[in-house]
C-alpha cells in the first residue's frame, strides 16, 4: 500500500534521515494528491516549502553601485563651497597688521597665553561634564521587553 | 574576472541567499538589500572567489553571516516586529486566500524556531540542499545538522497541530 510506505518515510523524515531522493517523493505525493486528515499537517509544510522556493529577488544586483558616484558628487559639492567661502571671507576680514603683536614683552605675552589655553579647556571640561547625561539613554533601552 | 562571468556564476544563486536573507531578516526590504550587499562583498573578492570549490556554499556561507550580524547590530532590532505580507501572483482568489492564511501560520511558526533551526529547515526543506552542503554552509557537523533539522520539523508539526487543531479535527 503506499499510504504505508508514506508513512514510513515520514517517520524517518520527522528524524531527519530521509535522503533528497526521499523527500521528493513525499513532496510529490502531498503536492499531488488528496491526503488523509490525519497527514494535513504534512501537507501544509510540504505546501509552504514548495511556495517558499517560488519566491525571487525582484531588483536584479548591480555590482556598480551608483553609491560611489553620490559619494565623489558631495566630496566635490563640499571643496567647491569650501573654496568659495574662503575666497569670499579672504577679501572681507583681511587681518591688519597693526592690530597683531600689541603685546612687546615676552613673559607677559605667554602668560596672556597660558591664560587664554586655561580659559578654553576649563570651558570644554564643563561642556564635557554634561554629556554623562547620554549614558541615560543606553539604560533604558536595555529596560524594553522584546516580544516575540 | 570579467562583470558577465561574475553575474553567470552569482544568477542561479541570488535567489536562494534572498530566500535566506528574507527567512532570517523577514522584512523584504531588508532582504533584498543584504542580497545586494553580499553579492557587492563577493564581488569585491572576485579574484579569491576561484580558489573556492564550492562557490555557491560560500556564497550562501557569506549571506548567513551578513544576516545574522545585521540581526545583531541595534539598527535592526526594530524588524523583528515587521509583519511579512505575502503575496502570490497566480492562482485564483478563493484558494490564494486560503494558502495565504495557511503560510502566514507556517511563517509565524518558523519565525519562532531559533535562528539556527530556521536556516537549516530553509536550506534542506526549501533549497533542498544535501548534507555535505548544508555543513559547509552552517560550518557545523552532519549529525548536528540532522538533530537540528528533526527538532525543527518536529517543532513546527507540533505546533502546527497545538494551534489550530489540525490533524485532530
Amino acid at each position: 500500500m503506499e499510504l504505508d510506505k508514506i508513512e514510513r518515510l515520514l517517520a524517518r523524515y520527522e528524524e531527519g534521515e530521509t535522503s533528497l531522493a526521499e523527500e521528493k517523493i513525499l513532496r510529490n505525493y502531498f503536492l499531488n494528491n488528496d491526503v488523509p486528515e490525519y497527514l494535513r499537517s504534512y501537507q501544509m509544510i510540504f505546501t509552504y516549502a514548495n511556495h517558499q522556493a517560488q519566491e525571487k529577488l525582484r531588483k536584479e544586483p548591480e555590482i556598480n553601485p551608483r553609491k560611489n558616484w553620490y559619494a565623489w558628487s558631495s566630496v566635490a559639492a563640499i571643496l567647491i563651497l569650501a573654496l568659495g567661502l574662503f575666497f569670499f571671507n579672504d577679501t572681507s576680514s583681511r587681518l591688519n597688521e597693526n592690530d597683531l603683536g600689541t603685546i612687546t614683552e615676552e613673559e607677559v605675552a605667554l602668560e596672556k597665553a597660558r591664560e587664554t589655553l586655561a580659559m578654553v579647556s576649563q570651558i570644554m571640561n564643563e561642556g564635557k561634564s554634561d554629556l554623562v547625561y547620554l549614558k541615560e539613554f543606553n539604560k533604558t533601552t536595555n529596560k524594553i521587553i522584546q516580544i516575540d | 574576472m570579467k562583470e558577465s562571468t561574475f553575474l553567470n556564476i552569482i544568477n542561479p544563486v541570488k535567489d536562494k541567499m534572498y530566500r535566506l536573507a528574507l527567512r532570517l531578516l523577514t522584512s523584504r526590504e531588508a532582504a533584498e538589500d543584504a542580497t545586494q550587499e553580499v553579492i557587492l562583498k563577493l564581488w569585491n573578492r572576485k579574484n579569491r572567489i576561484k580558489h573556492y570549490a564550492n562557490v555557491e556554499a560560500f556564497a550562501m556561507t557569506v549571506t548567513r553571516n551578513y544576516c545574522l550580524d545585521q540581526l545583531k547590530s541595534k539598527q535592526n532590532n526594530n524588524l523583528r516586529i515587521v509583519h511579512q505580507n505575502y503575496e502570490s501572483s497566480n492562482s485564483s482568489l478563493q484558494t490564494e486566500i486560503e494558502v495565504n492564511d495557511e503560510i502566514q501560520w507556517l511563517s509565524r511558526i518558523i519565525a519562532g524556531l531559533p535562528e539556527q533551526q530556521k536556516m537549516i529547515f530553509q536550506l534542506r526543506d526549501i533549497e533542498q540542499y544535501d548534507f555535505e552542503e548544508i555543513a559547509e554552509i552552517m560550518e557545523m557537523k552532519q549529525t548536528a545538522i540532522r538533530v537540528a533539522l528533526s527538532r525543527a520539523r518536529k517543532a513546527i508539526r507540533e505546533q502546527l497541530i497545538k494551534k489550530h487543531n489540525y490533524g485532530i479535527r
